[in-house]
């Protein structure tokens, strides 16, 4: 199990390391998986703490439909997520059409790398930050209020800092799982260098002309991974620590 | 089928059955896959396929790949393995041509021309596909010639929007509705696509027939068989599928 792993980081740092990292082709796929990673993992955060806080809290009828719903993106193949995000949002998609009429092109676009990220990697905080905010008494939120406390001051004193090593893990669950994208990437947003090809496009489309650059960014995504996954064990970590 | 089914019942197959692996580039994925059903039933051998962008069966096959047979769609992704000395030297079995695919209910591309206007969304295939590379080949000659003007290629180059692997894959997006216009071989234009995307032609003077090589690998277990899989494409009956599915003969 660990003889690939090792393979690959010794072929991808070898030799050229320097100069393809700096190539064109590598350059271009760590902006374009940078960027598109960080916005969607900021839409997450804005859009799935919310979420997470009203499924944790609130019970309301379809309750239980919701969180599957929201959740079945973890269990859908990519390329599953990616023909269900084109018949939504392509260009002649449900939602497409009208997208189009009011100036909107989201197929082939950065924008379209983004909402496939989110959508296929929103789900894993939402479950965490779920988790975090089920995962202590709401009756310490309470007594906060009796103290005299309001709705903003609770959540920013004690709901935050309390959840925050799940809300966390759940950023770093889904950051791993965006930059590994590639079935919906490749299937709705195409792949053009410095506009859609993030680090696992370009590592596919290297693969067919030029072993370098697949190589590096392979080492770097070796890397990243094996980063994210030990942040993940320290913030669990420290949170078994602290309950 | 039927003749697997039997061999099977009986537990034995005949000496000479084998099973035989072949690589072929993408766009031959129907008339091969048909071509296989039908060289199976008469020989008994068990052929199975693998289809994808040829620069990418390349790659495999240049880092190892087992296989008995390389079909590819130009020279250039299949000489290499020659000089590799991992190929017997290709000959040409078939001749295709090239086409503008766009969705059958769009207008934003009616004419070749439309290719260079300003925000229509194009499709190629990678340069290093064999197709992607051929169609680059088109745009440069339409420019020489001047009609468009001859900032034509460059222009039509600033209008794509994705490079995809292989030819099928640029294919389905048209199919799909997404994108205004793509290019693929006109036996890419299969009855299943003929449904969803109208053809515009592209003139045979910016449009020279590309020629697909097939040989046999060195690395086959079963040379014997491979040749034989050669030789019924380049028979009577495998030219008659091939021409069936689009594609130009030959000779």
């Amino acid at each position: 199990m660990l003889l690939p792993t090792v393979v690959l980081l010794a072929r991808g740092l070898s030799a050229d390391f320097w100069p393809t990292l700096l190539s064109p082709v590598v350059v271009d796929a760590l902006r374009v998986s940078a960027w598109t990673t960080g916005l969607s993992l900021l839409l997450t955060v804005g859009l799935g703490t919310p979420t997470a806080w009203v499924l944790a809290r609130r019970r309301f009828p379809g309750h239980a439909l919701l969180e599957t719903l929201l959740d079945l993106p973890i269990m859908l193949p990519p390329v599953v997520a990616g023909v269900a995000l084109l018949l939504t949002f392509g260009q002649s998609g449900l939602l497409g059409r009208p997208l189009e009429l009011a100036g909107i092109r989201l197929a082939f676009s950065p924008a379209a790398v983004v909402l496939a990220l989110l959508f296929t990697s929103a789900p894993y905080y939402i479950r965490a930050a779920r988790a975090g905010f089920s995962a202590f008494d709401p009756d310490i939120e309470a007594a906060a209020r009796v103290d005299g406390a309001g709705g903003a001051g609770v959540f920013w004193r004690v709901t935050l800092p309390l959840s925050l090593p799940f809300l966390l893990e759940g950023v770093v669950l889904a950051w791993a799982r965006s930059l590994g994208e590639f079935g919906a990437t490749i299937l709705f947003a195409g792949s053009l260098q410095g506009q859609t090809r993030t680090m696992t496009l370009a590592i596919y489309s290297a693969l067919e002309s030029d072993l370098r650059p697949a190589l590096v960014l392979s080492a770097i995504m070796v890397a990243s991974a094996f980063g994210l996954l030990l942040l993940v064990r320290v913030l669990t970590a420290g949170r078994r620590g602290g309950a | 089928m039927r003749f697997l089914l039997a061999c099977l019942a009986l537990g034995v197959f005949p000496a000479h059955a084998a099973p035989l692996t072949v690589f072929a580039a993408s766009s031959l994925s129907d008339a091969f896959s048909e071509i296989g059903h039908k060289f199976d039933a008469q020989t008994g051998h068990r052929t199975t396929f693998q289809f994808a962008g040829s620069q990418l069966l390349r790659t495999q096959l240049g880092q190892g790949a087992r296989a008995d047979v390389y079909a590819s769609a130009n020279a250039a992704q299949y000489d290499p393995l020659v000089e590799a000395g991992r190929a017997a030297p290709g000959q040409t079995f078939v001749r295709n041509r090239l086409t503008v695919i766009a969705p059958r209910n769009s207008t934003a591309v009616k004419t070749l021309a439309d290719l260079a206007r300003p925000g229509v969304q194009l499709v190629l295939a990678d340069k290093a596909v064999p197709v992607g590379d051929a169609s680059r080949k088109a745009f440069d000659l339409i420019a020489r010639a001047g009609t468009y003007g001859s900032d034509f290629s460059r222009r039509v180059q600033a209008n794509v929007v994705s490079e995809e692997p292989n030819v099928r894959q640029v294919a389905v997006k048209i199919q799909l509705g997404q994108g205004d216009a793509a290019v693929v071989y006109v036996s890419d234009v299969t009855p299943a696509l003929k449904k969803d995307v109208r053809t515009i032609g592209l003139p045979t003077r910016f449009n020279p027939l590309v020629s697909y090589p097939i040989g046999t690998l060195t690395a086959s277990q079963n040379p014997a068989a491979a040749r034989a899989f050669v030789a019924y494409v380049l028979s009577a009956e495998g030219q008659r599928i091939l021409k069936k599915w689009g594609f130009v003969g030959a000779r």
